[in-house]
C-alpha cells in the first residue's frame, strides 16, 4: 500500500522499496529500539502503539504528553550522531532534508537500520505510516490509524463542498515574512476546510513574500500561531491589509496544524470550524 | 622580553597530545576510560566502537589539522605582507570557497566530496581573481603588496554580496545548512576528509616551512627584500599562494574558522619567537591545540545540542589573546 504514494508501480512486490534518500528499506525482525527525530513520525509511533520503543526523540518531539518521558537528543535536522548512538538504536527514523544526509550515512556506517522520509504531503503520511506499520509487523493497526484520518478529511471535505471558499493567508514567519505553498499539507489542509491558499501559486512547500503582496491579494483571513498574531495585532504595517485590520486573524494551534500526522483530521476540523462557523456540528 | 627556549616545543606539543586525548575520551555520550581504549584498538561494544573511532578521534585529527593550517597560513601572511591584520579569509579565500560551496549546492551537487572539492576551487579561484586584480589596480605587470591586499578584500566583499543574494531566496533547509558551514564546524569529520586536509597541509605546509627564509626578507620590507636580492614579487607571490592554497584546503575542510588564523600567529611572536621558520610551526601548534580545545567545548558545553565553532575559537582566543598582550606591554 506504500507504493501508492509513488503514483501506480506495477512492479510494487518484486522492488525492494527504497527511502526517500534512495536507500532500500530492510523490513526484518520489529525493531525494538526506535530513535524518532521528527514530531511527526514520534506522534505516529506512539499512535500505532510502538511509543514503548521509542528510546530518543528530538527537542520538538512534545505530543503526546508521554512523548516527554523519552529522552530528548537535541536537533532531529543535523542531529548529534553521537548522542543518537549512545542511544543504541536499532531504527533511525528522521526527515528527509540534505542537512540530515551525513547523520543517515553515519547511521547505516554504524550498522543501524535507517529510514530518511520526506513529510510534506497528507500522501506523505499515509506512506509514513504504513511503512511504519509494516516494519513494526503491525500492519492492520497502522491502516486502522490512516482509515480514520481519512474518514475525517473526507468528512470535512464533503462539509465544505459548494460553500463559498474564502482565500486565507498562512502567516508562518514574521520577518522575513515567510508563508505557506502549495507543496505543504498546509496548503491542502486549508483546501479540504473549505478555502484557498492565496499564495498556492507557491510551488514549494514555502515562500518568502513582501507584506505589500499581501494587502495586494486581500485575503478574507489570516491563518496564524498565537506568537504570529500577536505580532500582527502590534505591528502598525500590518494594518495596509484589510484582513488584518478588521481583525480577522485566526489563531491555530501550531503544535496541531503544522505537523503531516495523526492529527491531521483534528486540525481539518478545527480549520473548518473557524473558516465556517457553524458547518460542522 | 624573554627569548624562545627549546623546551617550550615540548610543553606546545605535550599540550596539544593532553587536549587531544581529553576530547577523544569526552563528549555527548559517556564512555568508561577503559572502554575507550578497547574501542581505539577495536575490541568491545561496537557503539562505543563507532563512537569513538569513527566520530569522535577523525573529529579530532580534522580539528588539530585545521587549526596547524590556519595558524600557519596566518602567520605566513602576516610576515609576507607586514600587516598584523592579515589573516588567511582576508585575501577572498572564504568567500571564494562559499561561492563555490553555493554553486555546487545550486547545480544539484548532494555528495560530500563533490562540495568540498567546489569550496576548495572556489577559494582559489578567489586568489587568482584577487592577484589579476592587484595587476590591474597597480597598472602594470607586478602585483603590489598594499594593492594586493585591498584587492583580496574587495574580492572577498563580492563574494560575500554574492551569497547573501543567494540565500535570501533559498528554502529554510538549505539556509541552514550554509549558515552552520560559514559558522565553522568539524561535525562531518570523516577519516576521508582528514586524510586529504593532510595531504595539503603537508605539501603547502612544507613548502612554506621551506621558504620560510624569504619571508623573513619579505618582512623586512620590499625595497629592503629588493636590495638583499630577493625576487619579492615572486617571493610574495608564493608565500601568498601558498598560505591561499592552506587556508582553501581547511574551509573545504570545516567550514569557516574565523580568529585562529589573525590571534595565534601574535601568540607565537608573544613567545619570543621572531624567524618565520619556527614561527609557522609554533603558530601551527598552538592554533591545532585551540581549535581541538573549542571542538571539545562546542559538542560538550551545551550536549546534546552542538554550538557553533567558530564562535567557541573567538570565545577562548580573546581572553588568552588579552592575557599575552598583558605579558608584552
Amino acid at each position: 500500500m506504500s507504493a501508492a504514494a509513488c503514483g501506480g508501480d506495477s512492479h510494487r512486490q518484486t522492488d525492494t522499496q527504497r527511502d526517500d534518500f534512495g536507500d532500500p528499506i530492510h523490513f526484518g525482525t520489529p525493531p525494538q529500539r526506535i530513535v524518532s527525530l521528527s514530531p511527526a513520525t514520534t506522534e505516529i509511533l506512539f499512535t500505532i502503539g510502538a511509543g514503548s520503543r521509542l528510546v530518543g526523540r528530538s527537542r520538538y518531539d512534545l505530543w503526546p504528553d508521554s512523548a516527554r518521558l523519552v529522552p530528548d537528543l537535541g536537533d532531529g535536522m543535523r542531529p548529534n550522531v553521537e548522542a543518537v548512538l549512545g542511544a543504541r538504536p536499532d531504527l533511525v527514523v528522521l526527515y528527509a532534508s540534505q542537512d540530515n544526509r551525513n547523520a543517515a550515512d553515519r547511521f547505516r556506517a554504524a550498522g543501524i537500520n535507517t529510514l530518511a522520509l520526506k513529510m510534506d504531503h497528507i500522501a506523505h503520511f499515509r506512506r509514513v505510516t504504513a511503512l511504519l506499520g509494516a516494519m513494526l509487523h503491525d500492519s492492520a493497526r497502522a491502516q486502522t490509524v490512516i482509515d480514520s484520518v481519512e474518514r475525517t478529511l473526507d468528512s470535512v471535505r464533503r462539509a465544505t463542498t459548494g460553500v463559498p471558499r474564502p482565500t486565507v493567508f498562512w502567516h508562518i514567519w514574521d520577518s522575513p515574512l515567510i508563508t505557506i505553498g502549495s507543496g505543504s499539507f498546509m496548503s491542502e489542509l486549508v483546501e479540504i476546510a473549505g478555502a484557498r491558499n492565496v499564495y498556492a501559486d507557491i510551488n514549494g512547500a514555502s515562500g518568502q513574500i513582501a507584506l505589500e503582496d499581501v494587502a495586494r491579494r486581500d485575503p478574507d483571513f489570516i491563518l496564524a500561531g498565537p506568537e504570529g498574531a500577536r505580532q500582527i495585532n502590534a505591528d502598525p504595517r500590518w494594518r495596509i491589509v484589510r484582513a488584518a485590520r478588521n481583525g480577522r486573524i485566526i489563531v491555530v494551534d501550531t503544535g496541531m496544524v503544522a505537523r503531516p500526522s495523526v492529527r491531521l483530521g483534528e486540525a481539518a476540523v478545527s480549520l473548518a470550524k473557524a473558516l465556517h462557523p457553524g458547518l460542522l456540528q | 622580553m624573554k627569548g624562545f627556549r627549546d623546551w617550550y616545543w615540548l610543553v606546545l606539543a605535550a599540550l596539544l597530545v593532553a587536549i587531544s586525548l581529553v576530547a577523544v575520551a569526552t563528549g555527548a555520550v559517556a564512555v568508561p576510560l577503559g572502554n575507550i581504549l578497547d574501542a581505539l584498538r577495536g575490541r568491545g561494544d561496537p557503539t562505543a566502537i563507532a563512537i569513538v573511532r569513527d566520530l569522535r578521534f577523525p573529529r579530532v585529527v580534522l580539528g588539530a589539522l585545521v587549526g596547524a593550517g590556519l595558524g600557519a597560513s596566518g602567520a605566513a601572511l602576516q610576515g609576507a605582507l607586514r600587516n598584523p591584520l592579515a589573516e588567511p579569509y582576508l585575501l577572498g579565500v572564504s568567500g571564494g570557497a562559499a561561492v563555490g560551496a553555493v554553486i555546487a549546492f545550486a547545480l544539484g551537487a548532494t555528495s560530500d566530496a563533490v562540495i568540498t572539492l567546489a569550496s576548495f576551487v572556489g577559494g582559489i579561484a578567489a586568489v587568482f581573481v584577487a592577484l589579476a586584480v592587484a595587476r590591474v589596480g597597480g597598472r602594470s605587470t607586478r602585483a603590489d603588496m598594499r594593492t594586493l591586499l585591498i584587492a583580496g578584500v574587495i574580492v572577498g566583499a563580492f563574494a560575500n554580496a554574492a551569497i547573501m543574494v543567494a540565500l535570501a531566496n533559498a528554502s529554510p533547509n538549505n539556509i541552514r545548512g550554509a549558515l552552520w558551514w560559514m559558522m565553522g564546524s568539524a561535525v562531518d569529520a570523516t577519516w576521508t576528509r582528514a586524510g586529504w586536509l593532510a595531504l595539503s597541509l603537508l605539501l603547502a605546509g612544507g613548502a612554506l616551512v621551506y621558504f620560510a627564509r624569504e619571508i623573513d626578507v619579505l618582512s623586512l620590507g620590499e625595497d629592503a627584500a629588493a636590495s638583499l636580492g630577493v625576487d619579492v614579487e615572486r617571493a610574495g607571490r608564493r608565500a601568498f599562494l601558498l598560505s591561499a592554497l592552506i587556508a582553501a584546503a581547511t574551509v573545504a575542510a570545516a567550514g569557516l574558522i574565523g580568529f585562529v588564523g589573525l590571534v595565534v600567529p601574535h601568540i607565537a611572536r608573544a613567545m619570543g619567537l621572531r624567524a618565520h621558520r619556527p614561527l609557522i610551526l609554533a603558530s601551527a601548534l598552538v592554533a591545532a591545540t585551540l581549535v581541538v580545545a573549542a571542538d571539545l567545548a562546542a559538542r560538550t558545553v551545551d550536549a546534546p545540542t552542538e554550538l557553533p565553532l567558530g564562535a567557541i575559537t573567538a570565545l577562548l582566543g580573546v581572553p588568552f589573546f588579552l592575557i599575552q598582550l598583558r605579558r608584552i606591554t
